[in-house]
């Protein structure tokens, strides 16, 4: 059972959610349910920062497509933000990086060639 | 597996004597023959030993289909046999161990030299034309009755009644350990033995046999003991004038007597 | 318990305890006796051979007898029930000769009137300067309340063992349920691909559950075979189903039109309507097609978010086989698929594997095994062969142990290096 931490920060464009730890099977389910509970007006912005994410599995894949569906479903839009370097390359073999909107990290540190 | 830790095998008396082995029956463990095993073990190798599921056997080796038939129970005498190399053996059987030695020695003959019954009884269930000293309701009472005595037995002290080396503490002096053991087992046991019926086995005995009876006993009544010596070739009865099932217990010096001198007129 | 009836408090101590014990004795009408005839529990004293010697009144009560009936006349075996009996002379009696001493043991004693008294029974034996024991004494307690609250625990004790039987064999039929399904989500055999050989193993990481794994590998027309494999998201049922429906729309849509594009743009389309409210359900796969031509065999295939398939080469090179730009199949109404090419000769493998196998944990960080790490593997492999290469691949998901916690596929394509000899295996 792996810990993944959450916190959500209301910004003037919308609520940013950060994630760390690990995204899989057993820790998915709770990011899948804070997610949908998070309020959102039409033409707000998601952000979920995944600086500190070091796991992510299809589980994780799945709860970032609910949180896209959530967001579409509010007529807002949806960003990932300062995916790292493992998380980046599932985006891209699963074709992800061309539905979601990902935008770099400011810290250079969440730009690591990790395995890409 | 190693049938001498399996069985709680212990041996005394002089290494090349002529080997006495003794098996409890349906009660209780080898304690049964505390008072007579030194005298006895002065001039012959003793070896005494529960059978899986009583005393200190392993547990973890019995098995309800093995210990549903007396045969289960003989091929534990005959594996001990066989573990140890013991001939020759002069086998001494308490209540249905009586009827256990009869299987094994028809299974390794080789290995026997000759029979001592104490309190033997081939069939407990009243029949036409035979007394064994019960009815079937008789039975299903006691069976009744081993559920509400544990006798202090429980699940988590078994390994200690095992003599678990890791809990020292607990000691040896459990009150009662000698007639407990895990009340499942204990059923089985009972149903095997006073559900059986080993008459038929009995006109097969062809070694030197002894039948060794109590004077007033419910369990092995005078009718008992009277029919399976006619039924043996070569027997020979002895009564006791004793009371109850146990004249191991209730009389060790004249039972000594008895298998001694049986034994001395039969070497 | 003190008894005030005398003087009060402010007496000395000595004087107050004398005071007491007068009292009390001035209110005893009973002498020892009659402490011993009238105790609240039953009392027997009996010869070594059972004879009863003497008995108190409660005792005589509870049995409903006169003391000339028992003493001297009766042993303590003839009070008990026949089942009570056996018990006494094959447990009972022999601790009491071992021990001599038993406490507590639960037996019922027949009353005169033919009914019975459930008890608790203790004895001790008197025994004399050398330990030769000379007769027992025993209490007797009823126990009738008790020995009903023991028949009630004894009877849940029973229910409850049942029910558990009955759980663990429900549990047994679930197990079999799931590996018929499971079994029937994925070919049972591999055919026999005229010119090729294929091989293909399935790890489940737990068997409990059912996976989302999938692959399969069927003909088209006399010349041509597809094959597909990919990996739906999530596991149990509801995966199951999907994995189901993907399988069966896959097959059919081939049969319709096997380019891999449209196959997988159909398959797309049947999962995204199907779950495009609520729950997302899509999956991961990889389509393709074989055509053999001489000595080669030409592959095209396409993927929809899948990792790329494993080209080794009989000359010992390996290289991936990139589809990038495809999208995962049925999260978006419409989805592009990205396609690729490559041709087989003699001694050449396709690998084709679900991320089970590069996202395992190894080593002690507990990293990802990772793409780099699977093309050395497979470029350090000396035979190519279908059958071996998944034969290695499934050495190293074993060898992964529990950092792999996802179900693995693996399907081997490949053209034999001497004479095709036809051979398939699962």
């Amino acid at each position: 059972m792996s810990p993944l931490t959450t916190t959500v920060q209301n910004t003037g464009t919308g609520p940013l959610l950060r994630i760390a730890g690990e995204l899989d099977y057993s820790t998915a389910p709770e990011l899948r349910e804070l997610v949908t509970g998070l309020p959102l007006e039409p033409g707000q912005r998601l952000v979920l920062d995944l600086a500190h994410l070091g796991f992510c599995d299809s589980s994780g894949i799945t709860a970032f497509i609910v949180a896209r569906n959530h967001a579409l479903a509010h007529d807002a839009d949806i960003t990932l933000l300062a995916a790292p370097g493992p998380v980046l390359r599932v985006l891209r073999v699963t074709g992800l990086d061309q539905v979601f909107s990902l935008a770099p990290g400011q810290d250079t540190r969440t730009e690591r060639a990790a395995d890409g | 597996m190693d049938i001498v830790s399996r069985n709680n095998v212990t041996v005394t008396g002089p290494h090349d004597a002529p080997v006495l082995l003794l098996a409890h029956g349906f009660g209780c463990d080898q304690n049964m023959w505390r008072l007579v095993a030194p005298a006895l073990a002065g001039d012959h190798r003793v070896v005494r030993f529960d059978y899986v599921g009583s005393g200190k056997s392993d547990l973890a080796a019995w098995s309800e289909s093995r210990y549903s038939t007396l045969d289960g129970y003989a091929r534990d005498v005959v594996e001990i046999c066989e573990a140890l190399d013991l001939r020759d053996v002069r086998f001494v059987g308490h209540s249905v161990s009586a009827m256990i030695g009869v299987l094994a020695a028809a299974a390794a003959p080789d290995r026997f030299h000759s029979l001592i019954m104490v309190g033997p009884s081939p069939h407990y269930i009243d029949t036409p034309g035979y007394r064994g000293g019960f009815s079937a309701e008789d039975i299903d009472e006691l069976l009744e009755s081993l559920e509400s005595n544990y006798l202090g037995w429980s699940a988590t002290m078994a390994p200690v009644i095992m003599g678990n080396p890791d809990r020292p503490e607990l000691g040896e002096e459990l009150t009662n350990s000698f007639c407990a053991t895990d009340p499942a087992i204990a059923r089985v046991f009972a149903r095997t033995t006073f559900l059986s019926d080993s008459r038929d086995h009995l006109t097969t005995v062809k070694l030197p046999t002894l039948v060794l009876e109590c004077s007033q006993d419910v369990i092995a009544p005078r009718e008992v003991g009277a029919y399976v010596h006619a039924a043996i070739p070569d027997s020979r009865l002895v009564t006791l004038d004793a009371t109850g099932h146990c004249p191991q217990l209730s009389a060790p010096e004249a039972t000594v007597a008895a298998i001694t001198d049986f034994l001395g007129s039969r070497s | 318990m003190t008894c005030r009836t005398g003087p009060g408090p402010d007496l000395p101590e000595g004087r107050r305890t004398a005071h007491t014990d007068a009292a009390f004795t001035a209110l005893l009408e009973d002498s020892a006796e009659e402490l011993y005839e009238s105790a609240p529990c039953g009392y027997l004293s009996t010869l070594m051979d059972g004879t009863v010697a003497k008995i108190n009144t409660t005792l005589l009560n509870w049995l409903g007898l006169t003391r000339d009936d028992v003493v001297g006349r009766l042993r303590f075996t003839d009070l008990l029930t026949v089942g009570g009996r056996i018990y006494h002379d094959t447990h009972f009696a022999p601790l009491l000769r071992m021990q001599g001493g038993v406490n507590g043991i639960a037996l019922d004693i027949r009353q005169a009137d033919g009914g019975r008294l459930p008890v608790l029974i203790s004895s001790v034996t008197k025994t004399d300067h050398d330990g030769r024991p000379l007769l027992i004494r025993t209490t007797v307690f009823d126990a009738s309340d008790r020995r009903a609250y023991e028949q009630e625990l004894l009877r849940e004790r029973q229910v409850a063992e049942e029910a558990r039987r009955r759980a663990e064999e429900d549990r047994q039929r679930l197990q079999e349920a799931l590996a018929v399904l499971q079994s029937s989500l994925l070919p049972a055999q591999l055919p026999q691909v005229p010119g090729m050989e294929a091989a293909s193993h399935y790890h489940t990481a737990s068997p409990d559950r059912l996976g989302g794994d999938f692959y399969d590998l069927f003909p088209l027309d006399d010349r041509r075979w597809a094959f597909f494999l990919g990996d739906v998201c999530g596991k149990g049922p509801q995966a199951a189903a999907v994995t189901s429906l993907t399988r069966y729309t896959l097959r059919a849509a081939a049969l319709h039109n096997p380019d891999p594009v449209a196959a997988l743009t159909t398959l797309n389309t049947v999962l995204h309507e199907r779950y495009a409210t609520g729950d997302p359900r899509y999956c991961t796969a990889v389509f393709g097609v074989l055509e053999p031509e001489g000595d080669t065999v030409t592959v095209e295939l396409a993927s929809g978010g899948h990792p790329p398939a494993l080209v080794l080469r009989q000359d010992g090179h390996t290289e991936y086989l990139p589809t990038p730009g495809g999208l995962l199949v049925g999260i978006m109404p419409s989805a592009p698929f990205t396609s690729a090419r490559t041709v087989l000769g003699a001694g050449d493998t396709l690998l084709l594997y679900t991320d089970g196998l590069t996202e395992a944990r190894t080593g002690e960080k507990r990293e990802l095994f990772g793409d780099e790490a699977l093309l050395d593997f497979a470029t350090a492999l000396t035979d190519t062969a279908p059958r071996q290469v998944v034969t290695a691949m499934t050495g190293l998901l074993n060898s992964f142990g529990d950092g792999l916690d996802d179900d693995t596929a693996l399907l081997a394509l490949g053209v034999p290096m001497t004479d095709p000899t036809p051979a398939s295996d699962t």
